[in-house]
Order: structure tokens, then C-alpha cells, then sequence
């Protein structure tokens, strides 16, 4: 785990998280688009969640992702956070 | 009828003693452990444990009954809306107090539209509605406006404290308890009615078959408005008089480590859930955050309300078996809602039955040894008919029983088969008054399933007559998926889609859409944003990320010469790969 991953590695580590669990090889998820516009369900809402905690160390809470709903604001809240 | 398998029925209930009514067993925990606990919830991360013991719930439980018997009558309905924790346990115990049927629902998502919940109380005509204060008051305002319409009398558990409880007659057996509602579509929703009499009857096969005592700590995250976090959690606890520790669902989909360690901590005998809890619990192993735990407690692991799988249990029993997981604690099973909830399963520490079959003759509903390794598919066994309970495997179409080894539909009889669904004699009638061609009671219920009995008397279920996905555990109707879908874009035809369930490579089912797309619509371009628009309706209107739309061309969707659309026959061309995609 980089020490604090940068806005661009938390964009891309999230794009290619969605690619895999939501099994949409050879398209290009948009950083720009929203999670809901994605189809992400509450369950796959609380997974990116989970798995973004254990990779940047951070105790984060579902309502996160209507929050920032969209991988480039997410992004760029996390990065943030992570440089605090 | 030699080819159905019958049970003996059951002697008595529990310890030799018979229930007139579950408040009935209720009233004598509150009596003989009375300061035993009864109820423990763990809210999700740092929040405080709290708790009831017998005494207590049972007190509470008089306090809400005392409030709705002065606002209604016998036989009215309540809704119960509750956030996780226990006063759903207090509400629901209230109304059985008080005569009032309970009716469990889920709280209807924020953003979601199209859910069950005004069709239920449309369906149910309710006279109250049931929650904590804080709920309307602080989290969730809109669920007043929301059924301003039905003019519910709100019933809010941590404000009835009355102190001198009015006398209430006890229910009877023949009294409904509550209304079950899992069935039917979102806008034609089915409320299954389950009295006194098959609660506790079912109640005492649950507690045969999983050889519960005072003993069986339970540990449950399954929500209480779903029957098997009810029944065969929360109700089976007390039933057996053992305490119940429940945690919240969401906090186990985040971290579902915590319920394994609270099995530990509590010495649990018993949790379950649907297979897709174990297979989260392996997906999310880190052995640093259960360095310590000993799982040698855990007795009954009851996997259910979804298809167990044979990788799943073999993945689990590999990961956990390090902690003390005993793989002979495995117990699958099969239910539903209509039969009160469990129809079959194992007794205690019998482990789960295996059989590799082959793939190809299992489509065409045949049973035999695969013709070579690829064609192998293993089937989980959900064990054995229950004690007092006649099971019989049926052919759909000639309406005559099978013998062991057939697969056909399976149908279930027995004191634990529902009443019917409310206000619904049709309905009723078409799937609990079924009976042979041959002759005999009308008194078997059609579950739907497709399934075999082995020459050991195991049940093996391979299928499905009824369009129905599920999903985690939760039923969805392909019927509303397909409405929302063709609602969410103008290019989308009406009656010219189909939703369905396809396995994905570890088993567990996904959802499919396939749609017709009107002939004056054209390109590439547009086609990524009609597909972007279904995901999104669906996630929100359903909570479901569907995992595959294939867009295809006008009037190429299979249907009947009637106009009936084909969801089995189009799953089979989409597997094949032999729809006219666009």
C-alpha cells in the first residue's frame, strides 16, 4: 500500500475495482458518471466501501458514496483524507 | 401412496409439552427464566449491547398490547417498520398479545419507488403502524408522508410503558399470528397468513431437526422482516428457550468477521444465513482480525433461502476449519414462507450430502452419472423431510406422484402449511388445495421447486417452475424488473422483455435482462446510454446491480402463440448464445 496513494491512484484503483465486480471488461467506466447511473446496489455500495478501507486504512460509512457520487469526487475527498 | 415419503407425525412439543399458542411459550420462558436473556443486540461497531431477559420482553410485550387492544380490535393488522435492534421482537410479541396480526415489512428504501410497500398495505389494510419514535422522528420523516394515504394509527414501541397491563385472552391455535409477506409481485404482493398453530408446529420440527435445547445460543444478522432471520433465528431461540443475539444486516455485509467472532464470544450453537453469508465471510477473511477465535461452539450452521452451494460450504470448511469449524456443522436446508418456513433438512451433526450429477441430463430434468468430467455437477443435499410432514415429489403437467430418483415438483402437506394467502381464494386455492390426479387430500401444497428424492431419503432440489430470482437471499419477480426496465427508456418496448437468473462462475445467481429495442432506434451510441439507464432503474427501484442487458431486435423475444413471454426459453438462447442481439 502506497503511503498516501495520490487522487489519480485512488481514481484508478476504483475504476478498476467497478470493471471487475461489476463485469464490464473492454468498457470504460467514466469518473464522471455516478455510482447510481452505474447500477452499484446497496450491497455492492457497502463492498467498494469495505475494500477501500482496507486499502487506504481508513474506517469509512456507506452514505460516503451519495456523498461524493461520482469516482472522480470520491476520489478526490479520499485523497484528503488520506494526506491529513 | 407408497412413492411420497411420510414421517411419522410428531408425538408432542417440546420436552413432551404441548403449546396452545406461541404466547403461550412466551408466558412460560417469562415464568421459568425469567431473568434468563432473551434478546441481545449488538449495534453495529462502538454502541452498547442491550438486552431483555424473558421478564422483560414479556413486560414490554404487555405494555404494547395494551396500547393497540385500546386503539383497535382482534384481528386487525399492524405494520411493523423497524431499524434493526429489538423492539421489532417487543412489537411483534405485542400484537400476538393483543390478537393484532403482525405484519413484518421492510423499511422501504429512500430513493426506491417501485417497492412492495404501499401494495402490502393496500393488500393488508392495516390499522396500525408500528416503530420507534426516533425512526420517524429523527432518520426517516418521510415514511409518515409516504403512507399518509392509508391512515395508519402510529404505534410507537419505546413510548408505551404502561404500567398496569390490561387482561388480555390468550390467543388460540387457529389465530393468525402474522402475515408473511415474500410472495407475489411488487404491485400484486401475496401476504402467506401463519397462525398460532403452524408456528408452533413448525417451531417444534425446526427445534427437532436442529436438536436445539435451552443450550443453543443463537447468533442472527438476518433481518427479523425476512422469515428466516424471524422464524428460525429469532422465534426458534425462544421456542427453545435459549437466548438470541442479533446483529445488525448491514454491519454484517461490511464486516461479517463480527459475526463470527460474536459466535465465539457468545459460545453460539446455532447462526445461519443464505449461502451468500458464507461465501462473504470467506471473500473477506483476514486473519489478523480473528487471530483468536474458536468456532468449536458452533453446532447448526443452517444455510438456506437461496441454492446451497457445494464450492461454498468446501471454501468455508477449508478457511474456518483452522478456528475450530467442525465441517459436520453444515446443515442446508430448504423452505419457504408458505410452509411457515423450514421443509427439510438434516438432523444435528449430520453434515451436508453431496451428489455429482451430470449437467446435461439435469436440464433435461434427469438424474444421471455425468458422461465426462466437464458434464459433473455437484448438488448439496437439503436433507430429509421434517418430523409430521408428508413430502412428495410431482410430475407438474400429469399431477401424479414420482418415485425416488425422478425429479418433479415438490409438494408438502402437514400442520406447518400456512392457512393460505389473505384475501386471495384464488391464489389459495391454485397453490394449497393441490391434490393427486390419482385422488386423495387436497391438502399439499405446490412449492414451485423442482427437485429428487434419493434412495436416502435426501432432497435434492435442481430447479425452479416459477419465474422467480433470487438474490441474496430476496426474492424478486421477474415480472416487476421487467415493468421498471421498460419504464426507464423510450426505446424500450412494452411486453417485450424478460428478467431472469443465470448462475456466474462461482454459483451464485445474477441477474440477466434481455429487451427488445424499437425498430426505429439505431447506433451504437445510443445504446450505451439505454443500457446505463436499465442499470440505474434497477439499482434503484430494485437494489439489484444486474449483470448483463442484451439489447435485441423487435418481435424477437420468444413468447407463446398466446403473447405469454418465454423467460425459461429465453434464458436457455441467451446461454446459447443464440439471441438476435443488436
Amino acid at each position: 500500500m502506497p503511503e498516501h496513494p495520490s487522487e489519480a491512484a485512488i481514481r484508478d484503483w476504483c475504476i478498476q475495482y467497478l470493471t471487475r465486480t461489476l463485469d464490464l471488461p473492454g468498457k470504460t467506466i467514466d469518473t464522471e458518471m455516478t455510482f447510481a447511473r452505474m447500477g452499484l446496489d446497496s450491497a455492492n455500495s457497502v463492498f467498494l466501501i469495505v475494500e477501500l478501507e482496507d486499502w487506504l486504512g481508513l474506517e469509512l460509512t456507506p452514505d460516503l458514496l451519495f456523498e461524493y457520487p461520482t469516482i472522480g469526487e470520491l476520489a478526490r475527498q479520499l485523497a484528503a483524507r488520506t494526506s491529513l | 401412496m407408497k412413492t411420497a415419503i411420510s414421517e411419522q407425525p410428531s408425538a408432542d412439543a417440546a420436552g413432551g409439552r404441548a403449546y396452545s399458542s406461541f404466547i403461550d411459550v412466551l408466558r412460560r420462558r417469562a415464568v421459568e427464566h425469567a431473568a434468563d436473556p432473551a434478546y441481545i443486540f449488538l449495534p453495529d461497531r462502538a454502541g452498547e449491547p442491550v438486552s431483555l431477559t424473558f421478564a422483560e420482553l414479556y413486560g414490554r410485550a404487555q405494555s404494547v398490547a395494551a396500547r393497540l387492544s385500546r386503539g383497535g380490535h382482534k384481528g386487525d393488522r399492524a405494520a411493523l417498520l423497524f431499524p434493526p435492534g429489538l423492539d421489532f421482537i417487543v412489537a411483534f410479541f405485542g400484537c400476538l398479545l393483543a390478537g393484532v396480526i403482525a405484519v413484518p415489512m421492510m423499511i422501504p428504501r429512500r430513493a426506491g419507488a417501485r417497492d412492495a410497500s404501499a401494495a402490502i398495505l393496500a393488500d393488508c389494510r392495516p390499522r396500525f403502524a408500528m416503530t420507534r419514535r426516533d425512526l420517524i422522528a429523527a432518520s426517516r420523516p418521510d415514511l409518515a408522508e409516504r403512507f399518509r394515504d392509508a391512515a395508519l394509527d402510529w404505534v410507537f414501541t419505546d413510548e408505551c410503558d404502561a404500567a398496569s397491563p390490561q387482561a388480555l385472552r390468550p390467543p388460540s391455535a387457529d389465530d393468525i399470528a402474522f402475515l408473511q409477506y415474500t410472495s407475489g409481485s411488487t404491485s400484486a404482493p401475496k401476504g402467506v397468513v401463519v397462525s398460532h398453530r403452524n408456528l408452533i408446529a413448525n417451531s417444534e420440527m425446526i427445534r427437532m431437526a436442529l436438536g436445539n435445547t435451552r443450550r443453543s445460543t443463537h447468533v442472527s444478522w438476518v433481518p427479523l422482516y425476512h422469515d428466516m432471520g424471524l422464524i428460525l433465528n429469532a422465534l426458534q431461540a425462544l421456542y427453545a428457550g435459549a437466548p438470541c443475539v442479533l446483529l445488525a444486516p448491514v454491519g454484517f455485509m461490511q464486516r461479517p468477521l463480527a459475526w463470527l467472532r460474536t459466535i465465539d464470544k457468545y459460545r453460539a450453537e446455532v447462526a445461519g444465513g443464505p449461502n451468500f453469508a458464507f461465501e462473504l465471510c470467506v471473500a473477506r477473511h483476514r486473519p489478523e482480525e480473528i487471530k483468536d477465535i474458536d468456532l468449536s461452539c458452533w453446532k447448526v450452521a443452517v444455510n438456506g433461502a437461496e441454492p446451497v452451494r457445494a464450492g461454498t460450504i468446501e471454501r468455508f470448511v477449508t478457511t474456518f476449519a483452522p478456528y475450530g469449524f467442525d465441517a459436520k456443522t453444515f446443515h442446508p436446508a430448504y423452505g419457504m414462507a408458505e410452509a411457515t418456513l423450514l421443509i427439510s433438512a438434516n438432523s444435528r451433526g449430520a453434515g451436508a450430502s453431496t451428489r455429482r450429477v451430470s449437467r446435461a441430463a439435469l436440464h433435461r430434468n434427469r438424474i444421471g452419472d455425468p458422461l465426462q468430467p466437464e458434464d459433473g455437477q455437484v448438488l448439496v443435499g437439503c436433507g430429509r423431510a421434517l418430523q409430521g410432514e408428508r413430502l412428495a415429489i410431482v410430475d407438474p403437467e400429469t399431477l401424479l406422484p414420482l418415485g425416488p430418483g425422478s425429479i418433479g415438483e415438490i409438494w408438502v402437506a402437514g400442520p406447518h402449511v400456512a392457512c393460505g394467502y389473505w384475501c386471495n381464494p384464488e391464489a389459495t386455492e391454485a397453490v394449497f388445495g393441490a391434490g393427486f390426479a390419482s385422488g386423495g387430500a387436497r391438502d399439499w401444497l405446490r412449492t414451485g421447486d423442482l427437485g429428487f428424492v434419493a434412495d436416502d431419503r435426501e432432497l435434492y432440489i435442481t430447479g425452479r417452475i416459477k419465474d422467480l430470482i433470487i438474490i441474496r437471499g430476496i426474492n424478486h419477480y421477474p415480472q416487476d424488473i421487467e415493468e421498471t426496465v421498460q419504464d426507464c427508456h423510450p426505446a424500450l418496448r412494452r411486453h417485450g422483455g424478460a428478467a431472469f437468473g443465470v448462475p456466474d462462475r462461482s454459483g451464485e445467481e445474477q441477474l440477466i435482462v434481455v429487451q427488445e429495442v424499437v425498430r426505429t432506434f439505431r447506433g451504437e451510441a445510443d445504446a450505451g446510454e439505454i443500457v446505463a439507464s436499465i442499470r440505474e432503474a434497477i439499482a434503484r427501484e430494485h437494489d439489484i446491480t444486474v449483470r448483463e442487458i442484451v439489447l435485441i431486435r423487435t418481435g424477437s423475444l420468444p413468447k407463446t402463440t398466446s403473447g405469454k413471454i418465454q423467460r425459461r426459453l429465453t434464458r436457455h438462447h441467451f446461454l446459447a448464445g443464440t439471441l438476435s442481439r443488436i
